[in-house]
């Protein structure tokens, strides 16, 4: 997949491109407006990622242009700006995902899957976890052809927030960002991710045990697959 | 009360004033207009007869000491000349019965002595009141419908006039302070009026209004800046630290205190963002276009927050009187305002405490109360609790900044919701939504 980082800031651009390439993404990195268009112009990509606040360039012309010339390509703005009003007309103009600035590089990678999923239309995407099957599309989870009828939509995003992410250790911060980010609410520190764990690990060890979902002390939580 | 309302009010009522008064005064007024006119009219009569007496002499109506008489036929008027004792004097008028044929008749009598050849006479002119009378109510009937018309055509008159002298202050109090809701961002539109203090008036407001947007425009303007200057470098750290999380050379103990960086940066980033939203709605940036289920977001808040309830223990009862569909609202900020009411309830309550929604439609507009078995709120500190950063008392031992409230009332006041809070210390806090009638589906 190849992907056009467009942002000013060259420490982010740098940190994007360096977690991107990590997971077989190839990128090429844009600081200015003007030198994007041209790439736009020239090149093929598979994501093209818009920073809205560029110094030479207004961004969601950038947003036009790429439309207008790569119609096939995925864009994804990423903003700084508080405008809600950005966020409307960008989805408007035909962004596939809007990412407000400061992001997590997981969420990041976790919407460009989505984006991959609805474009190719990966109907069943189910994953085998030592014989309980999680299917991402239906949102179902079945063991032996028992379905889990007991795990609730929050406990299911947290379970396939961590298979998108398989093999990696997720923080607390990093799963309560991805399950609590549209709440704004003044509380720091109480995640309710252990309570959550918990309770996915009692409901599912009823049918069998659940070894694969991995406390990694001090850290977070992973899942482990070799699928 | 409205200015021109009262100016209404007070015409009308001065002028009513002067009518009574005048109608209480004009019979004695009329009267003495008669009396005046009359009593001239006999000193006339009495000159032109003493200048009779004059030219022809006395004998033209007195002959050998007889005395000369004489009255119109139905008695309204009379005449007598007779000899009287040298001595006596009278120049008079004034009102007196006289017997004429029979007839005891009330008149207003001119007496007048005068001497001629040594004789000395007596001359009386009478005219009837009741003649005098006559004319008093008619003369009443026509001053008081003349009066009446005028008073009416002063009323119309001064009520057309200051209509329209006070048209362009309605115009100025409907288009400018009315109608507009601050901050407007709407050109300036002079009021058309020839008046000098409502162009001073009108000026003075466009002058202000113009001040405040410009406040507002820089407030905007410092909120986009500040996001931006803000949010960039957190999200730079943010990157840097999960990149840094992958890094094989980096050892357990080092990612334990990432971790512990991780969690600090995740603080500012919830304050700055906490912050950005409040300016957000204060500045009007959110759409109300959304149509909400209240049932269905309170299943959704429940949802959310159940795990938080489990921790804690607590029972959660919801009663909603009726289905109730919520129109002309922003769903992400209601939710947020809910969840933030409900989250206080459980961080703020006991271990195995309740906490009880019910909802109810009072006349036309929607109520919703929230009611917990917490710590409570002490009264010296109610008033202060929706205040940024202002943490009181008991919430300093929670993990919280002193923003959850100030997001539910700028999401209240940004509805036009109204928010009543009832506590008592040790026994619980009840939070109270006022819906408007006009975000209630009817």
């Amino acid at each position: 997949m190849n992907v056009l980082i467009i942002e000013d800031e060259k420490a982010l651009a740098y940190e994007v491109e360096l977690f991107l390439s990590k997971n077989n993404y190839i990128c090429e990195v844009c600081f200015n407006g003007t030198s994007a268009s041209e790439k736009i112009a020239v090149n093929l990509y598979d994501f093209i990622l818009i920073d809205l606040g560029l110094p030479d360039y207004e961004g969601l012309d950038l947003l036009k242009e790429a439309k207008k010339s790569r119609p096939e390509a995925a864009c994804i703005i990423l903003t700084a700006r508080a405008e809600v009003n950005d966020r409307i007309k960008g989805l408007d103009l035909g962004a596939d995902d809007y990412l407000a600035k400061p992001f997590s590089l997981l969420e990041l990678q976790s919407r460009m899957q989505a984006i991959t999923r609805r474009k190719f239309g990966l109907v069943n995407q189910t994953v085998d976890l030592d014989g309980f099957l999680v299917n991402l599309t239906d949102r179902t989870i079945t063991h032996l052809s028992n379905t889990v009828s007991t795990i609730t939509k929050k406990e299911f995003d947290l379970i396939a927030y961590l298979i998108l992410h398989k093999n990696r250790t997720l923080t607390r911060a990093q799963l309560s960002e991805h399950i609590w980010g549209s709440v704004v609410n003044d509380d720091y520190d109480s995640n309710f991710i252990d309570a959550h764990i918990k309770n996915i690990r009692k409901k599912l060890s009823v049918f069998a045990a659940t070894e694969w979902l991995e406390t990694v002390r001090g850290l977070g939580y992973r899942i482990k697959t070799n699928v | 009360m409205k200015l021109k309302t009262k100016l209404t009010l007070f015409n009308a009522i001065s002028k009513l004033v002067i009518v009574t008064l005048f109608v209480l005064l004009l019979p004695s007024i009329i009267e003495n207009i008669n009396r005046n006119y009359t009593d001239s009219r006999l000193i006339k009569q009495k000159d032109k007869l003493l200048q009779i007496v004059k030219d022809r002499g006395i004998k033209t109506y007195i002959e050998d000491g007889q005395s000369y008489g004489s009255y119109l036929p139905l008695k309204e008027e009379y005449i007598s000349l007779d000899e009287v004792e040298p001595d006596y004097y009278a120049d008079t008028i004034q009102n007196e019965p006289r017997l004429v044929e029979r007839d005891t008749i009330g008149y207003r009598i001119l007496s007048h002595t005068f001497t001629v050849d040594n004789k000395n006479y007596l001359l009386e002119i009478g005219k009837s009141t009741e003649t005098i009378d006559d004319t008093t109510g008619p003369l009443q009937n026509i001053a008081f419908l003349i009066l009446l018309g005028m008073i009416l055509l002063t009323i119309i008159a001064d009520q057309v006039y200051s209509n329209y002298i006070l048209a362009p202050l309605s115009r100025i109090i409907r288009t400018k302070l009315v109608g507009a809701k601050f901050p407007s961002f709407t050109s300036y539109t002079q009021v058309k009026t020839s008046t000098s203090d409502f162009q001073h008036l009108d000026l003075s407001i466009h002058k202000m209004i113009g001040t405040i947007e410009n406040a507002f425009q820089k407030e905007r303007e410092f909120i986009s800046n500040a996001s931006h200057e803000l949010m960039t470098p957190i999200s730079i750290l943010q990157s840097k630290i999960e990149n840094m999380f992958e890094q094989e050379d980096i050892g357990d103990e080092m990612k334990v205190r990432m971790l512990e960086m991780q969690k600090i940066l995740n603080r500012l980033k919830s304050i700055t963002k906490t912050l950005l939203l409040i300016s957000q709605i204060e500045n009007e940036q959110f759409l109300k276009e959304d149509e909400i289920s209240l049932t269905y977001m309170l299943q959704d808040l429940y949802e959310e927050i159940s795990i938080r309830l489990q921790e804690k223990n607590i029972g959660y009862a919801l009663a909603l009187s009726q289905e109730v569909t919520l129109n002309n609202v922003n769903k992400f900020l209601l939710f947020n305002l809910l969840f933030n009411l409900v989250n206080n309830a459980i961080k703020y309550n006991k271990p195995d405490g309740t906490i009880i929604i019910t909802g109810e439609r009072v006349k036309n507009y929607y109520t919703i109360n929230i009611n917990d078995t917490g710590i409570g709120i002490a009264a010296d500190e109610l008033p202060y609790i929706f205040n940024r950063f202002k943490k009181i008392k008991q919430s300093l031992k929670q993990d919280s900044f002193g923003l959850g409230l100030p997001i539910v009332k700028s999401i209240a006041a940004f509805h036009d919701i109204e928010i009543q809070v009832r506590s008592e210390q040790s026994v619980g806090s009840t939070f109270t939504l006022i819906i408007p009638a006009k975000l209630v589906k009817q």
